[in-house]
């Protein structure tokens, strides 16, 4: 019932909006304009497991508001080209009782003050890297029950509450990002998607009952990331630094009492980004430390490793173009984890490899977007497919239709474990 | 005969106050007239708008400014374009650093994702944001590409006729391009396929002298076969604003630099 109000609300929304037919709207005469969305999602599930509910995954409506401001009421704020962002999300969640949350994607203020200095204060979303879908020097929070589900893009990248401040020179530019609250990745809980929880060593839903503690805020847990980079002609190369704390549970606190915990993690990697062969070619490398077992012998924590990723892209011509990677990890200190393990644990290999496909096409004068993304991993014998189309009916009202299909030879593997929670999405949005 | 040429280079001399005794080469045409297109002033900006139907009426509607900035006459430029409508592009921004020499470098920066993403777009003929224009028609085709030929000289117009020397690479056999003789603006482009039937054309509908730049406010494209049009119009166009090339980077991607954009 609160779901049919709910949508009536929404198709109130749209035909208001329609009525009047403008793009967004100002704030008073000269303020801010604001602009936004409303949209209506749901994704039809296959798959039988233990989850909340059997038939879907995703039935929600969400309405954005979002805003930039310039205020110029002093002069210093005008001199230093002050900008104040906000993006906030309204979302009725129907998989989950119609609860009605607020979700600040953004709220921040950004500042130069001199013409070698740049400075972010304040909620917002830190990305860099190369890869796409793939992340190696990326280590800001991400949400991978929105991934999965089938949401907009948008909300893989979670927001932080930090600082970035940015300097810039002639030869050399160099982003400082601080992060003084932890933030993990969103991941599987059991209640939306089903996973694979290594304490009961199956693919689990409501009744995984593991916690997962986060660190304490404490002036020593402030995660720093750094990004030093430089464009040589076309070419674009970074050296990256992080230092903080695994974004995903990686390391044993208690077995008993089934506590995961977020391992400290630094990170040091580069990459390197430009035109070949037609196209664009990437390669990024990192090397995780992990702090908490740097000679790979603690059994409870996560092993360092070394991942890196190739990258081509090319456009083909007549509005298609496909993407290329190779993504390979390896756990150094393999025969230390090996020798760590108790009898008859579950052995990882020591290498992993991945490989993805992107293929996207435009049609009907670039209003139709039909794209398709493909993890392989060879190694795990697991597969994930993302096959999508998306339509823009005019140009303030789109469609999209897409699914999430992932397969696996075992149930631990990163999209074996996925199996049951394939689904087939729709989203209708508006936008204002 | 000698005292006819003679005569017409003395007429010429008076009508053109002494700036050419015979027409300019087919190469000094074109030039030219790239350059009045593509190259006005050391630099510039404008606020565009297009409005593109369909065949059955319907429109779509895109709206955006651009910086420019050129490296060259005749040359390599770089550009900023930052979109505000339809919303789901809002504040999306483009950076191509046009290389006339080879493909150019474009990225494209998503502040949803704060993702600066690297383009890898060869294809210059396909549509601008889905408009009846191609990336060409706003970047400039380089002249390299074809061979030009004087069809006619008119009163007032060149017309040129543009070969292409890969057929391959374009789905056009040539274009002709109608030039304006006193200032070298194109006033129209007419694009041939290889049937040789005319389906697609370009048309100037307004130009006026901004700073005393012949500039083209309102453009139309349109597309014969498909039966749609674009229309683009120009506002708050300036010349010679005076940034430097170091805007073009990363962080004015991320971060417009509201000042040249007011």
């Amino acid at each position: 019932m609160v779901k049919i109000r709910s949508i009536l609300t929404i198709l109130l929304f749209f035909t208001l909006f329609n009525s009047n037919a403008s793009a967004s709207f100002k704030l008073g005469k000269n303020g801010p304009s604001v602009s936004g969305f409303a949209e209506t999602a749901i994704g039809f599930k296959f798959g039988t497991d233990t989850t909340l509910h059997d038939d879907y995954n995703m039935m929600e409506e969400r309405f954005q508001l979002k805003t930039k401001w310039y205020p110029e009421f002093m002069d210093i704020l005008s001199d230093y080209m002050a900008e104040i962002a906000f993006k906030g999300d309204m979302l009725i969640d129907g998989y989950d009782e119609a609860e009605a949350n607020f979700d600040l994607r953004e709220l921040n203020l950004a500042l130069s003050p001199t013409g070698w200095l740049d400075l972010k204060i304040g909620r917002q979303v830190f990305t860099w890297g190369t890869g796409d879908y793939l992340f190696v020097n990326d280590l800001f929070p991400k949400d991978y029950i929105s991934f999965y589900i089938g949401r907009e893009d948008e909300y893989l990248k979670k927001p932080n509450d930090g600082a970035k401040l940015s300097l810039y020179s002639k030869n050399i530019n160099f982003d400082i990002v601080l992060i003084p609250f932890f933030e993990p990745n969103t991941i599987f809980t059991g209640e939306r998607l089903s996973f694979f929880d290594s304490f009961r060593q199956s693919i689990s839903g409501i009744e995984s009952n593991r916690s997962l503690i986060e660190p304490n805020q404490e002036i020593d847990n402030i995660e720093f990331a750094t990004r030093l980079y430089r464009n040589f002609g076309s070419i674009e190369g970074a050296l990256y630094t992080f230092r903080g704390f695994y974004k995903l549970p990686r390391g044993y606190l208690n077995e008993a009492e089934k506590q995961l915990l977020y391992p400290r993690l630094d990170v040091y990697g580069g990459s390197v980004r430009g035109p070949v062969l037609g196209g664009i070619g990437n390669i990024e490398l990192g090397f995780y430390d992990s702090k908490e077992d740097s000679s790979g012998d603690e059994r409870l924590i996560e092993n360092s490793a070394v991942k890196y990723l190739l990258g081509y892209s090319k456009d083909l011509g007549n509005d298609f173009s496909i993407g290329l990677q190779y993504f390979h990890e390896q756990m150094l200190d393999y025969d230390e984890y090996k020798a760590s393990l108790m009898q008859g644990e579950f052995n990882r290999d020591e290498h992993r490899h991945l490989f993805t496909l992107r293929a996207t096409k435009l049609l009907k004068s670039q209003t139709v977007r039909a794209n398709i993304f493909l993890f392989y991993s060879p190694s795990e014998k697991d597969a994930y497919l993302r096959p999508s189309i998306h339509y823009n009916v005019t140009d303030d009202f789109n469609i999209s239709i897409g699914a999430n299909l992932a397969w696996g030879e075992y149930d631990y593997t990163e999209f074996g474990q996925m199996e049951k929670n394939k689904n087939v999405y729709l989203r209708a949005r508006y936008n204002f | 005969m000698k005292k006819n040429v003679l005569l017409i280079a003395v007429f010429s001399f008076f009508f053109y106050s002494g700036s050419v005794f015979s027409e300019p080469t087919v190469q000094e045409i074109v030039n030219k007239a790239n350059n009045v297109s593509f190259y006005q002033g050391k630099d510039g900006k404008a606020s565009i708008s297009m409005t593109i139907s369909d065949n059955q009426g319907r429109t779509r509607k895109r709206v955006f400014k651009i910086l420019r900035f050129d490296i060259a006459d005749g040359g390599n430029q770089k550009f900023f374009v930052y979109f505000s409508a339809p919303a789901d592009v809002e504040n999306m921004v483009y950076m191509v650093w046009k290389n006339v020499d080879g493909n150019d470098d474009r990225w494209m920066y998503l502040p949803a994702l704060d993702l600066v993403r690297r383009i890898a777009a060869t294809d210059k003929r396909s549509s601008f944001v889905g408009s009846d224009f191609v990336y060409e028609d706003i970047s400039g085709r380089s002249l390299e590409l074809d061979t030009h030929e004087l069809v006619s000289s008119e009163q007032d117009t060149y017309k040129i006729r543009n070969t292409p020397k890969n057929s391959n690479e374009v789905e056009f056999a040539y274009f002709d391009v109608y030039i304006r003789k006193d200032n070298f603006m194109p006033y129209k482009a007419e694009y041939f396929n290889k049937k040789n039937k005319l389906y697609r054309t370009i048309e100037a509908l307004e130009i006026k002298d901004i700073n005393g730049f012949p500039t083209v406010l309102k453009s139309k494209a349109t597309d014969i076969e498909k039966g749609s049009n674009t229309i683009i119009e120009f506002s708050e166009v300036e010349y010679d604003l005076g940034f430097e090339e170091n805007i073009f980077t990363e962080r004015f991607l991320r971060r417009p630099p509201r000042k040249w954009l007011k």
